[in-house]
């Protein structure tokens, strides 16, 4: 059992939106590596870390090909490193775009994390009363989506087994795909058309109808909610006061120091970490209690 | 005052806090970032140009027919780009868009555009990127709707021809977000260069609009119509 999955859905919601804005708002080397390493290692907790090996093997090199392009574009910087077809190549642009990329991926992998743990259903839990209609619609189409991959499958199948489906060339291949799209189109837009009239049939738009859900908002999810909101406010009145401050232009200046900037990395590595200790606190306890059977 | 007059107030009180909002997002990101975060602050305002437009499908009137109908399409062209995964570079999601736009309407088409890119990101991977793509594909099927919806006669060379252009546009917005990220600052020479790198990739991307929207514009207009006479709905 995870805690993030206990956690309710907005105390959950607000600590991802201010991971991510905080990722986002600023270039400061010590800002992007607590991003970035309380991301990786919070997505490797959340999605087990086989999966997260697999996919810095795919961000690592992107990581570096962003970071590698800059001083192609950039010659900024006053250390000079080296000449390529007449143009400078530049420590500080180099260094300009391993922190930017770094920065975008740090972004990328709360995303990813949000994702992992915001499920639709939670979403939906959260936003279903002040849009309902919109809420609607994106539950339906999540239905919608595994049933017609289902069908597609079966609708595929009969039209290999009549014998119909070219798959010689690749113009015959889209061909024989679009014939299949076009059958299943017909078939679920009336079976939607069905749908709509059982939902009315039962009720749905009717005034004082509830729904049910699991999530309770607990004292822990406040006070969770509330340290989350006082380091999440911290973060960004502090980078805003200007503590994350920092040039790569025209040479790099030294990392802030300052109290402003203390704060500033006391806050953020508390609120990126503090997932991480949640987690890792849980799953002690869970193996704890579950020896003891 | 009758309640028509109250609803009416109500959608046009709606509309004037998001263009409210949007020139105060621009200010904040001025005033409290020193005019730095341009990569945050144009995703919140691409979102919240966005607004407006749910704003008004939940204010108006739809029937559950309706609801699943646009469902309906827009599971579809998530699942046309599952399904053309394997083919780089097809992706379905602009053509069905557009047909959304044309054949139901141009408030259906936005909604069609914007929640695929919302829904499909849920596969492909959710990012900064993601209100980017809801507001082109959204804006490209409320386009469509306006120019095509009360056509009497759909024409297929102007359909085919949003298509590409869609495809362009596409395109050319999201190299405005890389080169925002990438720099911080918008610099011409890489957004050139973005641009340049990108170009076979828009190129396919257009021709792939233009080849769908040829194949499928026909038989699915053609059963989209025959939906709307039959159960009566998006007159």
């Amino acid at each position: 059992m995870r805690y993030f999955d206990r956690l309710h859905p907005a105390a959950a919601l607000v600590y991802f939106l201010f991971m991510i804005l905080t990722a986002m708002l600023s270039l400061n080397p010590a800002v992007i590596v607590l991003c970035y390493l309380s991301g990786v290692i919070f997505c490797g907790i959340l999605t087990g870390f086989k999966n997260l090996f697999k996919s810095l093997l795919y961000s690592i090199p992107l990581t570096a090909l962003i970071a590698l392009t800059n001083p192609i574009f950039s010659h900024r910087g006053e250390t000079v490193l080296f000449f390529l077809n007449d143009n400078p190549v530049t420590k500080e642009a180099i260094l300009y775009g391993v922190f930017t990329a770094l920065m975008l991926m740090s972004v990328f992998y709360w995303c990813r994390n949000y994702s992992t743990v915001m499920t639709t259903d939670k979403f939906i839990y959260l936003f279903g009363r002040a849009i309902p209609k919109l809420s609607l619609v994106l539950s339906l189409i999540l239905a919608f989506i595994p049933k017609l991959k289902r069908k597609y499958k079966e609708i595929d199948a009969a039209q290999k087994a009549l014998g119909v489906y070219a798959a010689k060339s690749y113009v015959d291949k889209i061909r024989s795909k679009m014939r299949v799209l076009s059958i299943l189109l017909t078939d679920s837009l009336e079976n939607a058309v069905e749908t709509a009239d059982s939902m009315r049939a039962r009720g749905y738009g009717l005034k004082h109808r509830t729904s049910f859900a699991l999530y309770r908002f607990e004292i822990s999810d406040g006070i969770f909610l509330a340290v989350t909101a006082v380091l999440g406010i911290g973060c960004i009145a502090c980078i805003a006061a200007g503590g994350a401050n920092f040039n790569f232009y025209p040479a790099l200046s030294r990392l802030n120091l300052s109290a402003v900037s203390c704060a500033l990395y006391a806050c953020l590595a508390l609120l990126g970490f503090m997932s991480l200790f949640v987690e890792v606190k849980e799953n002690i306890l869970w193996r704890l209690l579950k020896s003891k059977i | 005052m009758d309640s028509g007059k109250v609803k009416i107030i109500k959608k046009t009180a709606a509309g004037f806090v998001v263009f409210l909002l949007i020139p105060l997002t621009v200010a904040l990101g001025v005033w409290l970032f020193k005019d730095r975060k341009y990569n945050i602050i144009s995703a919140i305002v691409a979102f919240l140009s966005c607004v407006p437009f749910f704003i008004r499908f939940e204010k108006g009137v739809n029937g559950a027919r309706e609801l699943v109908v646009i469902a309906v399409m827009t599971a579809f062209s998530i699942v046309g780009r599952l399904v053309f995964a394997p083919l780089p570079g097809f992706k379905p999601v602009t053509a069905f868009t557009v047909i959304s736009g044309v054949a139901l309407g141009p408030e259906a088409g936005f909604l069609v555009g914007s929640l695929s890119a919302v829904v499909s990101d849920f596969f492909f991977g959710q990012g900064p990127w993601t209100p980017f793509q809801m507001f082109s594909w959204g804006i490209l099927g409320f386009i469509a709707g306006v120019l095509l919806f009360r056509a009497k006669k759909k024409n297929l060379l102007l359909i085919c021809l949003l298509g590409a252009a869609g495809g362009a546009a596409f395109s050319l917005m999201m190299d405005v977000w890389t080169t925002l990220s990438l720099d911080g600052g918008f610099l011409w020479q890489r957004y050139v260069a973005n641009v340049i790198s990108g170009l076979p990739f828009m190129g396919i991307y257009a021709a792939s609009n233009v080849i769908f929207l040829l194949v499928l514009t026909k038989p699915f207009l053609s059963k989209l119509e025959r939906i709307k006479t039959k159960f009566d709905i998006f007159k």
